[in-house]
């Protein structure tokens, strides 16, 4: 536990928990899943967590950064962070192995809110390391599967070898009432599946959006035409949901580098609707 | 009849002061103005208009240590930074003492700002009231005024050849128990009044005059040397890195400014606030929309170091005024 804020009964939000890593699976070229234990049983117990929210990471003498929280904690197999390696703290978290220390602070933020999704048809839409905040929300409708209607899947990536979550492909595609496409920007030798653009193959399938939700994530740029193309399916901005991404330096609402009109991503989102982000002073 | 202290019992009893808690007066260093630990009274200016810097680093320091990171036998220990002792700052300025209020918004809301709640619970304000306002001053414009005793302990207000002294809070009266003070008929000087800046329902006016082409056309020259959040009293944004050095590591806090090229940046290298005008844009609505939504409160004090400081002679009070024409016009 970390130590009370002396004769304030608080605990100081910017010191993390100490983690143990307990795995380190490489799940693409420039990606790896580490699993993670809370060291203090008391905290391991409490911690609880929904789809789309985060967390920081902390490699210690490197720095700290914020990550989706990508496991289901009703599954109690342990923390998961999809970790790419794009900067100087994914590359120090990366080099650690199974019994390596990390610090951990969170959850951050809010999350999808799966509960007011019961009964609907679900699109799920991810595009590379997107694909991570968007894993717990598949694995949670597949745990509860008679709650909700149908679902599609749309996972893009650069290329086959880049599709984070091949792992579990066979067990989302035999789901009852689910539906798995794949699509990457450049196929290799074994790949048979489709060539394209994440939006080009949602505008391919059509999905109808009677009685639907559309989740997404990704860059910036298959967001926007992914959204462009879902309005002109006939989905209403309410019916759209993403999680932002954005610098963050604290999680408590008070570096202020996330800070987009009177929002704080961190503690406002990540998780908004268009029909939000469309409401904002500044558009991103 | 006021409480009143001549200004030679004012240097005996911050003299004593300094002996039983840290001292934070105005100095002068090298022909510059600033706050800093003071262990005699002689060592403090009382003849300076206001600081080059606001008092917001003995707070929030410019680069704090969050904690300290020490690797024991195979384990980690993180050593939270403790904060130890008490202290006063004394000369702050009423613009300056509402730029802590105003920080207060941030740093106190839940969960707490540790470092920040306890510097602030141990530290005693005690004002000075401004004889005279700078060309740049526009406090009255801001809810403030040049001898607003509201966001200090203890407020002096200079008068004949001493201090007319106004206890504010339980604590300004504690630590003038032991204080030198008489009873006197002093009649303060006419408070000095500052030029007005049109701030009256600026928030307002903000919403109407985002999408313009003024923002660009503003920040064009900016250099983003970010020396307006440096003197800032209010602005409040930070950077978190682990610091290694001869194997100590720590985790710091240092000051960040909206108008780094890099501020917004993602992983991966998209950057939402591309351009030097939606950087500049982000900094005056910070201040004058998104504060008063979120926290009730303007993000600015009149204080008009900004206007001193930059380079490149970027104004708020111009860019409030202009802010006023383009949101009424763009709304008629």
């Amino acid at each position: 536990m970390p130590p009370e804020v002396e004769g304030t009964g608080a605990v100081d939000p910017f010191l993390p928990y100490l983690a143990t890593i307990r795995s380190m699976v490489d799940l693409t070229p420039d990606v790896k899943l580490m699993g993670l234990e809370l060291d203090d049983p008391a905290i391991r117990d409490s911690f609880d967590y929904r789809p789309g929210q985060f967390a920081f990471l902390s490699a210690f003498g490197v720095g700290e950064a914020p990550f989706g929280l990508t496991s289901v904690a009703q599954r109690r197999e342990g923390l998961e962070f999809a970790v790419r390696r794009v900067g100087t703290v994914t590359s120090a978290l990366q080099e650690l192995e199974p019994g390596d220390k990390v610090g951990l602070r969170g959850p951050f933020g809010n999350h999808f809110p799966l509960e007011d999704y019961r009964g609907k048809n679900i699109i799920i839409i991810g595009g590379g390391i997107g694909m991570a905040p968007l894993r717990p929300v598949i694995n949670t409708i597949l745990d509860r599967r008679a709650d909700y209607g149908d679902m599609l899947i749309i996972n893009g990536a650069r290329s086959p070898q880049d599709l984070a979550f091949a792992p579990e492909f066979d067990t989302w595609a035999q789901a009852p009432r689910t539906r798995l496409e794949l699509t990457v920007d450049r196929g290799d030798e074994g790949w048979t599946g489709s060539v394209d653009l994440v939006p080009t193959v949602v505008g391919k399938l059509k999905p109808s959006s009677q009685n639907a939700v559309a989740i997404t994530c990704g860059p910036p740029i298959m967001i926007r035409f992914t959204l462009a193309g879902l309005r002109e399916l006939g989905f209403a901005d309410h019916q759209i949901v993403t999680t932002l991404e954005s610098k963050m330096k604290c999680g408590l609402g008070k570096c202020a580098r996330c800070n987009v009109g009177d929002k704080y991503i961190c503690q406002d989102g990540p998780v908004f609707s268009f029909e939000q982000i469309s409401r904002f002073v500044e558009q991103f | 009849m006021s409480q009143f202290m001549s200004g030679e019992d004012l240097r005996s009893w911050l003299g004593n002061l300094a002996q039983e808690r840290t001292l934070i007066a105005p100095i002068r260093s090298d022909g510059l103005v600033l706050f800093g630990a003071v262990s005699r009274a002689e060592e403090i200016a009382l003849d300076y208009d206001n600081t080059l810097l606001s008092p917001k680093g003995h707070l929030f320091p410019a680069t704090d240590t969050l904690f300290t990171i020490e690797r024991r036998e195979g384990g980690i220990e993180l050593v939270p930074a403790s904060v130890e002792g008490e202290a006063a700052i004394f000369g702050i300025r009423p613009c300056d003492a509402l730029g802590l209020r105003v920080l207060d918004r941030p740093f106190l809301a839940e969960p707490a700002d540790a470092l920040y709640q306890q510097r602030r619970a141990r530290t005693a304000l005690i004002g000075l009231s401004c004889h005279k306002a700078s060309p740049e001053c526009f406090c009255t414009s801001l809810g403030t005024g040049p001898d607003d005793p509201s966001n200090v302990d203890i407020l002096l207000t200079g008068a004949g050849e001493g201090y007319i002294v106004q206890a504010v809070t339980e604590r300004g009266k504690a630590l003038l128990a032991t204080a030198p003070l008489v009873e006197a008929e002093v009649t303060p000087p006419p408070a000095p009044s500052p030029t007005p800046v049109p701030t009256e329902d600026i928030a307002e006016v903000a919403r109407r005059a985002f999408d313009v082409p003024y923002w660009a056309r503003l920040a064009d020259r900016c250099i983003h040397c970010n020396l307006c959040a440096y003197v800032c009293p209010v602005c409040y944004c930070f950077d978190i890195r682990d610091h290694s050095y001869m194997g100590r590591m720590e985790r710091m806090r240092t000051w960040e400014s909206c108008q780094s090229p890099g501020f917004s940046r993602i992983a991966g290298g998209y950057e939402p606030r591309d351009t030097k005008g939606a950087r500049l844009r982000q900094r005056f609505y910070h201040k004058l929309l998104y504060m008063p939504e979120q926290f009730g409160v303007i993000g600015c004090t009149g204080c008009g170091r900004c206007v001193t400081s930059c380079p490149v002679n970027i104004d708020i009070r111009e860019v409030i005024s202009e802010m006023q024409r383009l949101g009424a016009s763009s709304a008629s």
